[in-house]
């Protein structure tokens, strides 16, 4: 039906309502399309992607025989899809249709009418010389491998995988550390509703590692993906726990016999607890099976552990200990990948002046949930300064707690707010108030921003608890004097709201610490070539429209791995998640891009540069019979290649293409809208 | 110095080897500055080869220019190695074509020359004239002694050695399977005192410029076929479809060409100056890839043709990257 020789094309002007007929004279720049090669059909309409829009097009194929469209609207972005649609339905081939933006790029941004006029028969005058050019593309469909993997345990990944498992499609959850819980399993309570974060938490955690659709498997990493869309393979490593994960009842008379127990501090405590070489990280943990520290155990890292050898092996009943276990690789195939590897808080090292390193009484936030939690190392009395075997201390009796830590702090490079911090300080200073009636509580914000459901109405009681916010950003925080006995430390600011200066005394400071992305992030960015916004964390799809796919077809995000965000956002966005990847395992098949690339291989000269910039790994050197010599040249996985034109950018021969976007289509467009010879 | 006796020798063992097809290295020309290219195939015809400072051009041009003729059916194609002469920085050339995966490192036998400077044709030609003789050269730590047909000149380093070699870093081979002598010191640092000088010229004094140097060119695309770099199969100048650059040589499809030419050099030149040498209308085409090399150098801490495990500038990409190059 078409021929591709004579091109008959159609031209179609939209107002846009008078997004654009305001500005640009439509009739005229109908008149000057039609005078040029190839139009047979120039129009115009209000709004070409209504139905009658697109019925008109239609229309014209049927009727004109039409073999190319363009359509000179809005952003392609916005209605490609629609018109390709059209096309189709009209049984053209999708990819015969053009666009030229004459909204964005040109009535929106230009107040001159007549040149807005002028520029808009230029972009599609630009259109008619592409499309002069356009090739059809096949659009091809891949089978979906019915099975979810789900990076990291926390919150998000937790309940992206019981949603997903629920819908009886099967799950693997990889967790980097002995147990399935993440940072929410360190908080004490939860705001603004106090609900115990464990007690709300644990009930899913077991339902992760009894689900018959999850395979669990923590202390374990993602080591390598390939493949695409529909169609991943991973290979995971199991590191060896060095106890018999089967046969571990997690007694625990183990760990109490280990000879290093107590003394090693613990980092599910944020290392203000202690833990020994053979461990639990926290009662609760799922799964409750122990786990032996390769660096800190006696036996394995030294070779020898007492003179009767390691005692944990003597104590242990059914005899689960095993020096000798390897890490296991396992293989696994997945149609679909969510993505929630949470994030680190703000590291203090970045602000010495606030003296964290050198006193003890100088909390993070996430130690301060520790030391209030009922699990943690003083079973949740808020007690400072005890000596080693956990005795003596004392409790303070003047409390301040300092807002935006490593937020909204351009000096230590994080502009952005990190949504939780106001409402955790206002959570922990109820708990303190709570815990210590007569202590003096002070709040030094910069704003508070309490927006969530409940949130104003808990920053107004915990203030009516009598804790005092006093408006000011803490220059400096240091003891007051040298006597190991005197706690007293100053916090130096400045009351912003009556410019006084002040050096507040407290005996116990906590920092409202920021979110960061995880310092490992790097690891994932790598395995998944995904993006990362100006803030670090991970790049959505969209901002707006698509906060939790990735430019990786596929791959979803969950969670604080995607930006800050509290319990309730989370959960929310890990249901996205999930449902995002269900949709693409519920119907079972997926489409490729046709817009792919296309290598010339008598043309490529095989230096790779393609193959290193693809951020899809869709590119290989292959070999290739040049006239019976064998050359390296460039091959694209067509169902991994986005069309992203990256490689193009890169071929000094320009050897390698994208379909519909080849320099030879792309210059002639050019050569209409630049100076003509 | 180098010992030309050893020299020969030891390219006699190498083409005597089975697994070697060729050998490049220099040798005696017929007359002027510059000794000529030597492409054996047989270890009979090694006693021809020489280095001195007249061995000016850079033999690694030719391993990846080599053409690969199409092999007659039933038999295999010819997979020996390439042996090939290298001063220091001819040697980067190597390098970077390693990184870019011309070809691989046991494809070719590098024999390596430690070198204290080769003469520049143009600095030679304005101190002695023209010369039809036979040219032969010793260098030392002060001094050039050039033999004109017999006739001994000697001359003071900086005025006759190559720009390259006055601020040359890298005087011993970065890659070889053999080093033709002993290594020797390095006694230059690079500061770009040349592209400092060339940016206090205003905009329209470097407009004016580029107009009359670039003007004269006659795109014979001696720079390009010369560049070690410049081995696509087809050069993008070249093509016809699309054309980038129209055959005219008029100032915009000059200045078209040798600015294309620079971006494609970008994080790869390694300033052996061969375009600039082998320019028959005297074009100062470093003072272009100059300037990229130092742009490299300061934003992203690149120095290409150094280290063959390197990613390739262009084709590595990381989020700290500056973007100040975004004119």
């Amino acid at each position: 039906m078409v021929d591709s020789l004579r091109p008959k094309i159609g031209v179609y002007i939209c107002h846009c309502g008078i997004n654009i007929g305001s500005v640009v004279d439509v009739p005229a720049v109908v008149e000057y399309a039609s005078k040029l090669p190839g139009v047979a059909v120039s129009r115009e309409y209000t709004y070409m992607c209504s139905d009658p829009g697109q019925n008109l097009v239609k229309e014209d194929i049927e009727k004109e025989g039409l073999n190319r469209v363009i359509v000179a609207s809005c952003s392609p972005r916005m209605h490609e899809p629609t018109f390709r649609k059209t096309l189709k339905d009209a049984g053209l081939n999708p990819y015969y249709l053009e666009m030229a933006n004459i909204r964005e790029q040109c009535s929106w941004v230009h107040e001159d009418h007549a040149e807005a006029t002028e520029k808009a028969k230029k972009l599609v005058e630009a259109a008619v010389a592409k499309a002069l050019l356009l090739e059809a593309l096949e659009e091809k469909e891949v089978d979906v491998i019915p099975s979810c993997l789900v990076i990291g345990a926390g919150i998000a990944g937790i309940q992206a995988a019981l949603d997903i498992a629920d819908a009886g499609f099967k799950v693997y959850v990889v967790e980097k550390t002995p147990s399935v819980g993440g940072h929410m399993a360190q908080l004490d309570k939860t705001f603004p509703t106090l609900d115990c974060s464990a007690c709300i938490l644990t009930p899913k955690m077991v339902d992760v590692a009894n689900h018959p659709n999850i395979e669990l498997m923590t202390y374990s990493q993602l080591e390598e993906i390939s493949g695409y869309v529909g169609n991943f393979k991973a290979k995971i490593r199991k590191k060896a726990r060095y106890v018999d994960f089967d046969r571990c009842t997690g007694c625990g008379v183990c760990a109490e016999n280990c000879r290093l127990a107590g003394r090693i501090p613990n980092e599910f405590d944020e290392l203000i607890g202690n833990r020994g070489a053979i461990y639990l990280p926290f009662p609760q943990a799922v799964p409750a099976k122990y786990t032996i520290d390769p660096e800190r155990c006696l036996q394995l890292s030294k070779g020898k552990c007492g003179k009767e050898g390691p005692a944990c092996v003597a104590a242990c009943g059914p005899g689960c200990i095993d020096f000798e276990q390897q890490d296991e690789i396992v293989e696994i195939e997945c149609g679909t990948v969510i993505v929630a590897t949470g994030y680190d808080v703000f590291p203090m090292e970045k602000k010495p002046e606030y003296g964290w390193a050198e006193n003890d009484n100088v909390l993070t936030g996430l130690e301060f949930e520790r030391l209030v939690s009922a699990s943690g190392p003083t079973g949740g009395k808020p007690i400072l300064g005890r000596d080693k075997k956990g005795e003596g201390g004392y409790e303070p009796k003047k409390v301040a707690f300092i807002h935006c830590v490593g937020s909204r702090d351009k000096s230590v490079g994080n502009e952005y707010c990190s949504r939780v911090c106001c409402m955790y300080l206002a959570k922990q200073a109820h708990l303190i108030r709570d815990k210590l009636p007569d202590a003096e509580i002070t709040v030094f914000y910069m704003d508070v921003r309490a927006f969530g459901k409940g949130f104003e109405e808990f920053y107004d009681r915990v203030r009516r608890e009598g804790v005092r916010y006093v408006r000011g950003n803490p220059s400096e925080i240091f003891k007051k004097s040298a006597d190991p006995e005197d706690h007293t430390l100053i916090v130096k600011v400045e009351d912003t709201l009556t410019g006084t200066p002040l050096e507040y005394e407290s005996d116990l400071v906590v920092l409202g610490v920021g979110l960061e992305p995880r310092r490992d992030i790097r690891e994932i960015i790598d395995l998944f070539k995904l993006s990362q916004s100006t803030d670090g964390f991970f790049l959505e799809a969209h901002p707006k429209l698509r906060p939790v796919d990735t430019a990786s077809d596929g791959v979803f995000l969950a969670g604080c791995c995607q930006g800050p965000k509290d319990i309730p956002d989370t959960v929310a966005q890990a249901k996205g998640a999930a449902s995002s990847a269900l949709i693409l395992m519920a119907y079972g098949k997926v489409k490729v891009e046709a817009q792919v690339s296309v290598v010339n291989p008598d043309e490529c000269r095989g230096c790779g540069f393609c193959v290193e910039v693809c951020p899809f790994t869709a590119i290989e050197l292959v070999d290739e019979n040049r006239m019976g010599n064998i050359v390296q040249v460039a091959k694209v996985n067509e169902a991994l290649c986005k069309g992203c034109g990256s490689c193009a950018a890169a071929c000094l021969s320009g050897a390698i293409q994208p379909k519909s976007f080849k320099d030879e289509q792309i210059l002639p467009q050019i050569a209409v809208l630049g100076v003509k010879p | 110095m180098v010992d030309e006796k050893k020299l020969q020798d030891k390219a006699r063992e190498t083409l005597s080897r089975d697994d070697v097809r060729r050998l490049i290295g220099w040798k005696r020309s017929t007359y002027g500055y510059e000794a000529a290219p030597a492409v054996l195939t047989d270890a009979s015809e090694a006693d021809q080869l020489i280095f001195d400072p007249t061995c000016v051009q850079n033999p690694a041009s030719f391993i990846s220019l080599e053409e690969k003729k199409p092999v007659p059916r039933g038999q295999e194609p010819d997979t020996r190695k390439i042996a090939v002469m290298v001063k220091g920085c001819d040697s980067r050339a190597i390098v970077q074509q390693l990184v870019e995966k011309a070809y691989n490192r046991d494809d070719v036998v590098v024999l390596g020359i430690p070198c204290i400077g080769v003469i520049d044709r143009r600095k030679a030609e304005k101190l002695f004239g023209e010369t039809g003789k036979q040219v032969k050269a010793k260098v030392d730590k002060e001094k050039v002694a050039v033999d004109i047909g017999g006739d001994v000149k000697t001359v003071d380093r900086k005025d006759i050695l190559m720009d390259k070699c006055l601020r040359c870093r890298y005087p011993n081979p970065l890659v070889s399977d053999f080093l033709l002598g002993d290594e020797v010191e390095k006694w230059a640092d690079d500061d770009f005192a040349d592209v400092d000088e060339f940016e206090k010229m205003t905009p329209e004094e470097k407009w004016k410029h580029w107009d009359e140097q670039l003007s004269k060119c006659i795109r014979c695309y001696s720079c390009k076929s010369v560049c070690p770099m410049c081995y696509c199969v087809e050069c993008v100048v070249t093509q016809q479809k699309p054309q980038w650059t129209r055959r005219s040589t008029d100032i915009s499809e000059n200045a078209a060409y040798h600015l294309q030419r620079a971006w494609h050099l970008a994080g790869r030149c390694i300033e052996c100056m061969e375009c600039q040498r082998v320019c028959p209308v005297d074009i100062p085409i470093m003072e272009l890839n100059r300037k990229m090399t130092r742009e490299v150098k300061e934003m992203f801490d690149y120095e290409p043709g150094v280290d063959a495990e390197a990613e390739p500038l262009l084709a590595s990409y990381n989020p700290q990257d500056p973007e100040d190059y975004i004119m």
